[in-house]
């Protein structure tokens, strides 16, 4: 993860590095690119990206709904409890473990997807050390990162520059 | 005077330019810098003064511990709870501490969703509160039971006594409402701390503080804010937000079932679930305000909690207030509608007593449900009626003043719920008479002491606020300002 080739540059305004993403983008490359804050300029200038996170809170909300039906009518039918000759099997009182259980495991595997999925991003998209460093990141500034090759680097350092980079950083492993 | 203008600005329509910033919330036009530094320097060494309050909440909660450490030695006799009246204190406890955990959620996931701009600076400090309101909450079943070392028998296992929990028991349900509401608030909670413990750790690395970044870096689980990272940490709090609502609004819906599926008078009505649920965000919003209001006075922060953020908090306040009245009043007109005796009766109990000894002169003897019934009204319907003017909405030691009543107003409210029904049920014969004891009281104040100590270390450990979405709802830094977006 450590080995990165490309670019990378910092810059103060939103607007600046919004003009960068869409200039290196029109290069044919897709940047990385870190903020303080999520903004939808930047959502815009990347085409934005889509997530698969819904699909895994689907699916796992509907694992949910599917136990907290079955558990409890599979105890209730394991210890049988007769009460005035009403159901044993009664779906009211089992939608209420059914509605908790798709809650809870919908929060659950929405939480461990957004982990795990940030760990595979870490490697598919990986970053510099010295912008991982860079300590203003997630306090006033923007960052651009480009993985690129060798020959592409001046093309690229060149568009960041001329967009009014704070500093630019090239990096060669 | 600013809070005027501000006033001025917000009355009518107010149309958000996010370029411009919102008129009433002057934290909205705050660079990231100056945003970042201010929410910082909130958790700069403490003065004495943090040390003498939290020395004072911690001495609560250690009376509360003793007072329990009694009751484990001697049992649950020591307490109040005998037969006709089972459930007493703790039970009331529970609810009002359920009830104040609503508000953390109702601002971070209601209010996210229809985004409402003023929840962004209180709703980290209001989440901490439902995380800790819920963790006291949870408490009071466990010690109701006597012996809180098998609460384990509630959970659905198998176990060499071959039996399982009844899931047609509202107590059952119960459980899992309340573990469901505790986990999703803890998990919803930690997901908004992540990008600000990333923000600590790298303000520790920047300022040469080792330890520091040490602590930070593990628990801001290596978060850079990249865009991958945010795409799906975006849509992952949506997610959250939209699985958190309808949870808010059923976990106070399962704890009043626990009553209404009863066949007791007084409890067994439908209305219980939307009158527990506005009652829960009723006194969960008044406890934010109770706990906001002199947090802002202390650290200054008035440009972040601004008088707006105040008034639209009251606003809402002054809604469920109008709902819980309603309440209130309909519950006596069922009661005598329904033509029940024992319904009647019960509603005769709760604010006159014994209906045998009472005279206009009032030389009956009190109950406490008596009390509590007067002071209920009292706190909750009539005290938040000057919210209704500007002026007193614009006021926040004013505010406060009505907001701690309905706190007191709120529990008073469990109170005659949970232990007048009891006290009065069908046959005159088995009607009796509570009183709590010594140590009932002193778990109560160590419960307070318990959530006031954990508001307290939070409040000067981790951010108070969220200063990632304070920047997304700040201007943006653009050079060319024209440009927009």
């Amino acid at each position: 993860m450590s080995k990165f080739t490309g670019v990378w540059a910092i810059f103060e305004y939103l607007d600046e590095t919004t003009d960068t993403i869409e200039q290196v983008r029109e290069q044919g490359v897709q940047p990385t690119v870190i903020t303080p804050c999520p903004r939808h300029e930047i959502d815009h200038a990347l085409g934005n990206p889509s997530t698969i996170i819904p699909w895994i809170a689907l699916a796992f909300g509907a694992l949910g709904c599917l136990i907290g039906y079955s558990l409890p009518a599979w105890t209730a039918s394991d210890w049988v409890l007769p009460v005035s000759g009403k159901p044993i099997l009664a779906i009211p009182p089992f939608t209420i473990i059914g509605f908790e259980l798709t809650i809870l495991f919908t929060a659950i595997h929405t939480l461990l997807g957004l982990a795990i999925l940030a760990i595979i991003d870490s490697f598919r998209f990986p970053i510099p050390n010295a912008a991982k460093k860079y300590p203003r990141f997630q306090r006033d500034r923007f960052g651009v990162v480009v993985r690129c090759e060798t020959d592409k680097i001046e093309e690229f350092e060149a568009i960041m520059k001329k967009n009014g980079a704070e500093e630019v950083h090239v990096e060669k492993d | 005077m600013g809070t005027t203008a501000e006033y001025n600005a917000t009355a009518g329509r107010v149309i958000i330019d996010e370029h411009q910033g919102h008129p009433g919330i002057k934290a909205t036009t705050l660079g990231y810098a100056q945003i970042n530094d201010e929410m910082l320097a909130m958790l700069d060494k403490p003065r004495p003064s943090y040390y003498l309050l939290l020395l004072g909440f911690l001495m609560a909660l250690v009376l509360g511990a003793l007072s329990l450490a009694i009751q484990i030695d001697v049992g649950i006799g020591y307490s109040g709870i005998s037969h006709p009246i089972a459930w007493g204190f703790y039970i009331t406890n529970f609810v009002f501490w359920i009830g104040i955990g609503h508000a953390g959620t109702l601002i971070s996931a209601v209010f996210y969703l229809t985004r409402a701009p003023w929840r962004t600076a209180i709703y980290r400090s209001a989440e901490a509160m439902t995380v800790f309101a819920v963790m006291t909450a949870g408490l009071f079943p466990l010690l109701h039971t006597g012996r809180p070392w098998l609460a384990y028998w509630l959970i659905p296992y198998p176990n060499e006594r071959m039996l399982w929990v009844n899931f047609k028991s509202p107590l059952v349900w119960d459980v899992f409402a309340v573990t469901t509401y505790m986990s999703v608030s803890i998990m919803f909670f930690m997901l908004g701390l992540i990008p600000d413990l990333a923000i600590l750790r790298d303000e520790a690395v920047r300022k040469g503080n080792k330890l520091k970044a040490m602590i930070y870096a593990p628990l801001a689980l290596a978060w850079r804010g990249t865009n991958h990272q945010w795409v799906h940490y975006m849509r992952g709090y949506l997610i959250f937000a939209a699985i958190a609502t309808p949870l808010v609004f059923s976990v106070h819906s399962i704890v009043s079932w626990d009553f209404a599926m009863s066949s007791v008078p007084g409890w067994h009505t439908t209305i219980f679930a939307p009158y527990f649920v506005a009652g829960a965000i009723f006194s969960g919003l008044s406890m934010v305000l109770t706990v906001l209001i002199p947090m802002r006075a202390v650290f200054g922060l008035q440009d972040y909690i601004t008088n707006h953020v105040i008034q639209s908090v009251s606003k809402m306040i002054i809604f469920t207030s109008i709902i819980v009245g309603y309440a209130y009043a309909s519950e006596f007109f069922i009661g005598y509608y329904s033509g029940s005796p024992f319904e009647r009766a019960i509603f005769y109990y709760r604010p006159f007593g014994e209906m045998e000894s009472w005279t206009l002169l009032g030389d009956n003897k009190i109950n406490f449900p008596q009390i509590a019934f007067w002071l209920m009204v009292f706190c909750n319907v009539i005290a938040p009626i000057p919210l209704w003017r500007w002026k007193i909405r614009n006021n926040p030691l004013a505010v406060w003043i009505i907001v701690a009543l309905v706190n007191v107003g709120m529990w008073f409210e469990r109170f005659n719920i949970v232990g007048s029904s009891l006290q009065h049920e069908y046959d005159p014969a088995s009607w009796g008479e509570y009183w709590p004891t010594i140590v009932e009281v002193g778990i109560t104040v160590g419960s307070f002491g318990f959530f006031f100590t954990l508001f307290t270390l939070f409040a000067k450990s981790l951010p108070p606020m969220a200063i990632m979405e304070l920047k997304e709802a700040t201007i943006p830094p653009m050079k060319n300002a024209a440009k927009g977006h």
